[in-house]
């Protein structure tokens, strides 16, 4: 062998060796092609040729805690076209023609849609049922129905701000509807259609419907009936007082379920496009307000669980009180003199409780503040809960912690003061608010149960107790009588506050007026809040705005609920034991009413003097006496004077006890309206009226 | 011819071909379902091209390679105004003039056919300047043997079988004995010069034979949605063809249903992008099989070389096997993003009359040197 012959084969095996390399690397290449890079070119491989038609989902039902649906998802039948099918059909123009004529839509168009090189096309959705019918059983080669839902709330404006909205694609945009949109939306379905390179799709190919997953049913703890009345009377006082915007809650403090939730003003969901953006708002959850003497209850709480103070510890009120350089007072200066710390809550003193602040320290109230959940979101499952605004803490003065206590400088949602204020009602144990109770499929089995969640003992349950009958005083005595209701025990407490204006200062001329108080008071069924924002008006007090709406609301509620009047159960008591008898009232009642009454419970009367009116009973309303007692009637003293004319005398200022003399003297009907001094009536002075006519008199308690 | 040297045979090299043209064509009938309205249409033409060139396989083989030698510069002449002619007569198709026409004959690509007789000419080149090429002087003249058909087709043009006969070049002047580090210093500054030049071009303008989107397609490889728009310009085929390859998975989607190669989403994919088929429909056991397979067969090849007789035989397999083994890793190298684009087929696989021909030929010419190799007797 020559020399070169072994060069050569040497090089041959050089060039083994580099071709034996170089397919390693040519076969590691597709290794990392197919496997590290194999997802990512697959899910890449499935978009080249998937065309995706979605199909809305139905969302699930909302019911109120007694399944009536609050709202619903109604469908209806779209119709849509897949091109490359009906074009193969060979029918292209008698489909178009049978189309147009059911649909009512132009021909040609419809034609050059059912022509046009497009793997799908919607014709029209969301077509009437007798409708869809005839173009299902016409059976037309690639045309199709889909099932599309839409989100329809049956109630209109009712718990609009708590349902919320659902935008056109079918999602939740606002309130329990956003909130829960994962639970309740489901799952969208599509129709997915296969296309080749040049978008031809394939018509034996992959055409595959998925259908869309229902979403869940959610049963809120929403009352329906409940929602009603709060809404009803929100209504009411919203559009009397021309406010600027109002908010309603209603709650279980057992348990932390709302039962009603309201703001105002409203929208109706099924159409909120026509209504302001800001009537969306829930002011109940969204916005903040300085609550004023309703915070009272929760520094009155702090006090009595700090044991800083008792029921009877003393203030005394010369009508303002210097702190350090500042001075506070109360309304008009007006001096409440000295009273035990029940009466302070019952004249919502603030003196008294810039004193009572004082003495509670500015540790032990940031303490309480905290536990009681200001500064912080409740968690309600509601979205854009605002989260309220404290003095922080390190920054905080003397005057600061005055004006706190007293319920001014801090800023809260309604929800927060109810929860806060739950917890007296509730032993002193805060409930987490919530609004769903449970979720639960379409065939009614139980996915998730919503339990009452404890979030703390904020105060002892002794401490709440005492406190209860000390915000029952406040209804029965104090500032809060408009929430005064026959027959069951209420504590409650009003709030009138000055509204920050965009200064930063407090306006002179916008307040925000409330009330919070429960039912009954001995053991809370509800607890309820009215906060009304810059109502319009005479007296723009608590008291006198948001009192007795909330005094509606817990009269039908409890109505509805036939909780027994406290009399009747006390009635049943006796009965069962002695067999005593509750003096009905018969006072100004025409003689065969109060007749009847008497006879109705087993009594016996006696008739003195003469005349239509009752003018005194002996014994007096509410006392027991044995069954079949004598009850002596006198009858109007008066004789009314026959066809006798009378000017009705100007009644400002009076008490209960002159105006009903003066009227009695003069031979007129008294009825009574409020407690405390004289400040309207009907007909006015001066009139002149016939003997024996009603007057209606609206009093009022002194200062708030 | 002698019989009874058949019995010399390189069987596993023959069973390889044999396994590798049954491969190709149960891929072509997948590949080529969507091309044609007769499914089997290119199956068919294929099954053709097969049986000519086996025909021509055979004849080659009986031939006594070594009286090739004599009618080297014949080869040669033919080949370089074949190469000439189409410049002058040929017809576009698929961007190059490299088709030619005569008469009723269907279109043929004369660049496949040149390829071996310039490899047979230029084996018997180096193999009368044998122990002589140690300068660059000496390595000048066989560098102008192969510059001339290298242009020729570069001018088609035909960039992807014009860089094979960089190749071939390079692997048989380093096979017959030429000094390496000239060699290795020519294929580096050769590197450095088109990298200086693509530099002048897109810094500077300077001006070029080739069009930017050429010159584009031929760079896009590296960052495939880079190519001005998002992927759906000359980005496409090889986004297409690592879309097929990588969505094959282990065990591929199963004859005729890959979704890139049926919906056409993957071009030219019975000729240039067959391996993406095979990547996506029969996955990695497939896509690594084809690999194993031209591996043995290369190395069976490399075997035959290193058992020739003489210089010339060596030269000559070692010449054809450069061509095939630039060939594999071109059309599979583009395929995986290895590679610019530049459109050869994959040997025995990729439908095409021409190839399939030229490359059986081929096959006759190696057997016809194994047969006549020297039997190793210890």
């Amino acid at each position: 062998m020559q020399t070169t012959g072994l060069t050569v084969r040497k090089r041959i095996a050089t060039l083994f060796f580099l071709f034996t390399l170089g397919f390693i690397l040519l076969g590691s290449r597709v290794f990392w092609v197919q496997f590290v890079r194999g997802a990512e070119l697959s899910e890449k491989a499935l978009q080249n040729r998937m065309r995706d038609v979605p199909v809305e989902s139905k969302r699930g039902i909302i019911y109120d805690r007694n399944g009536r649906e609050l709202a619903i998802s109604v469908s209806a039948d779209s119709v849509y076209a897949i091109p490359a099918e009906v074009c193969r059909s060979g029918k292209e123009r008698e489909t178009a023609k049978k189309l147009a004529q059911i649909l009512d839509m132009d021909e040609d168009q419809l034609y050059q849609r059912l022509t046009r090189v497009s793997s799908f096309e919607w014709i029209k959705r969301q077509i009437e049922p007798e409708k869809s019918k005839l173009i299902r059983n016409m059976e037309l080669s690639g045309i199709g129905l889909t099932e599309e839902s839409r989100r329809y709330y049956p109630k209109g404006t009712l718990a609009s701000h708590v349902l919320g909205i659902s935008g056109i694609d079918n999602t939740g945009l606002e309130g329990i509807d956003y909130y829960y949109n994962d639970l309740v939306g489901g799952t969208k379905g599509r129709i997915i259609i296969e296309h080749d390179a040049v978008n031809r799709p394939i018509p034996e190919a992959t055409h595959k419907f998925i259908p869309p997953v229902d979403g869940a049913n959610l049963i809120l703890t929403i009352d329906e009936t409940i929602q009603y009345i709060t809404e009803r009377e929100l209504d009411r006082v919203f559009k009397e007082r021309k406010a600027k915007s109002a908010a309603a809650i209603v709650m279980d403090p057992a348990t932390g379920e709302i039962l009603a939730l309201s703001s105002r003003p409203t929208y109706n969901p099924n159409s909120f496009s026509d209504y302001p953006v800001s009537n969306r708002r829930n002011f109940a959850i969204n916005d903040v307000y300085e609550p004023g003497s309703t915070m009272k209850i929760t520094t009155a709480a702090m006090a009595l669980e700090e044991k800083v103070v008792n029921a009877e510890s003393r203030f005394f009120c010369p009508g303002y009180i210097k702190v350090g350089v500042e001075t506070i007072g109360c309304p008009d200066k007006k001096p409440h003199g000295s009273m035990t710390f029940a009466e302070a809550i019952e004249k919502s003193c603030n003196v008294a409780f810039v004193q009572i602040g004082q003495k509670i320290g500015m540790e032990n109230y940031y303490k309480y503040l905290n536990a009681f959940g200001f500064g912080k979101i409740t968690g309600i499952d509601l979205p854009g809960e605002a989260a309220g605004i404290t003095v922080p803490k390190e920054r905080a003065q003397q005057i600061d912690l005055a004006t706190m206590a007293m319920g001014q400088s801090n800023a809260v949602t309604a929800i927060q003061l109810i929860t806060a204020v739950s917890a007296v009602a509730n032993e002193g144990k805060m409930m987490k608010p919530h609004m769903v109770k449970q979720v639960v499929d379409n065939n009614g089995k139980v996915i998730k149960k919503i339990e009452p969640q404890l979030v703390k003992q904020v105060i002892s349950p002794d401490v709440a107790k005492e406190l209860c009958v000390m915000l029952e005083g406040e209804v029965t005595n104090g500032t809060g009588r408009q929430a005064y209701l026959e027959g069951y025990r209420i504590a409650g407490k009003t709030g009138t506050a000055q509204k920050v204006g965009p200064d930063g200062k407090y306006m002179s001329n916008e307040n925000v007026v409330s009330f919070i108080g429960f039912a009954p008071s001995n053991n809370p069924h509800l607890v309820a809040i009215v906060v009304v924002d810059a109502p319009k008006g005479s007296l723009i007090f608590g008291g006198w705005i948001a009192a007795p709406a909330f005094k509606e609301i817990v009269k039908d509620v409890f109505h509805y609920w036939e909780i027994p009047m406290y009399n009747s159960a006390e009635i049943e008591e006796t009965k069962e034991k002695v067999d005593k008898i509750l003096v009905p009232d018969l006072v100004n009642l025409p003689l065969s009413e109060a007749l009847s009454l008497i006879n109705s419970r087993g009594l016996k009367a006696k008739i003195n003097g003469s005349g239509n009116i009752v003018w005194q009973q002996t014994p007096k309303a509410s006392s027991k006496i044995d069954r079949g007692a004598q009850v002596i009637i006198d009858m109007s003293p008066l004789e009314p004077k026959k066809g006798g004319e009378i000017t009705i005398p100007d009644l400002q200022g009076k008490s209960i006890k002159e105006v009903a003399k003066i009227l009695a003297d003069l031979g007129l009907h008294l009825v009574p309206d409020g407690y405390g001094l004289a400040y309207e009536q009907s007909p006015v002075a001066g009139k002149i009226v016939s003997n024996g006519s009603v007057i209606k008199v609206k009093f009022q308690p002194v200062g708030e | 011819m002698d019989i009874k040297r058949l019995k010399f045979i390189d069987r596993p090299f023959l069973m390889v071909l044999f396994i590798l043209i049954a491969f190709g064509l149960v891929v072509l009938t997948s590949a080529s379902l969507s091309v044609s309205s007769d499914s089997y249409f290119y199956l068919k033409k294929q099954v053709l091209f097969i049986l000519l060139g086996s025909i021509a396989a055979v004849m080659v083989m009986r031939y006594d390679y070594t009286q090739l030698k004599r009618y080297c510069y014949i080869f040669y002449g033919c080949s370089i105004l074949l190469l000439i002619l189409v410049l002058v007569l040929g017809q576009e198709l698929r961007g190059t003039t490299g088709w030619i026409g005569i008469g009723p004959f269907p279109l043929v690509q004369p660049a496949e056919f040149t390829k071996v007789f310039i490899i047979l000419s230029f084996a018997e080149f180096l193999n009368q300047r044998k122990g002589m090429l140690n300068t660059l002087g000496d390595m000048m003249p066989c560098l102008l043997f192969m510059g001339i058909p290298f242009v020729l087709i570069l001018m088609q043009p035909d960039l992807g079988t014009a860089l094979v006969y960089i190749a071939v070049t390079v692997v048989m002047m380093f096979a017959a004995g030429a000094n390496p580090g000239i060699l290795l210093r020519m294929m580096i500054g050769a590197v450095l010069f088109i990298a200086l030049i693509l530099f002048l071009h897109f810094q500077f303008g300077m001006w070029l034979p080739l069009e930017d989107y050429q010159i584009k397609r031929l760079t896009v490889f590296i960052n495939p949605y880079e190519d001005g728009q998002g992927g759906r310009g000359s980005g496409w085929n090889t986004i297409q063809s690592l879309i097929a390859i990588g969505s094959g998975g282990l065990t591929g989607k199963g004859l005729f249903n890959g979704t890139q190669v049926q919906l056409n989403f993957l071009p030219e994919h019975h000729t240039d992008f067959i391996y993406a088929v095979i990547g996506e429909e029969l996955g990695f056991l497939g896509a690594a099989f084809l690999i194993i397979m031209y591996g043995v067969f290369i190395i069976r090849a490399v075997y035959i070389s290193f058992n020739a007789k003489d210089l010339y035989g060596s030269l000559m397999v070692l010449g054809i096997t450069a061509m095939w083994l630039f060939h594999v890793f071109e059309s599979i190298g583009m395929s995986i993003g290895l590679m610019p684009i530049t459109g050869i087929p994959l040997p025995f696989i990729s439908y095409g009359g021409s190839s399939m021909i030229t490359n059986l030929m081929a096959v006759g010419l190696i057997l016809s040197v194994n047969i006549r190799g020297k039997k190793i007797v210890f």
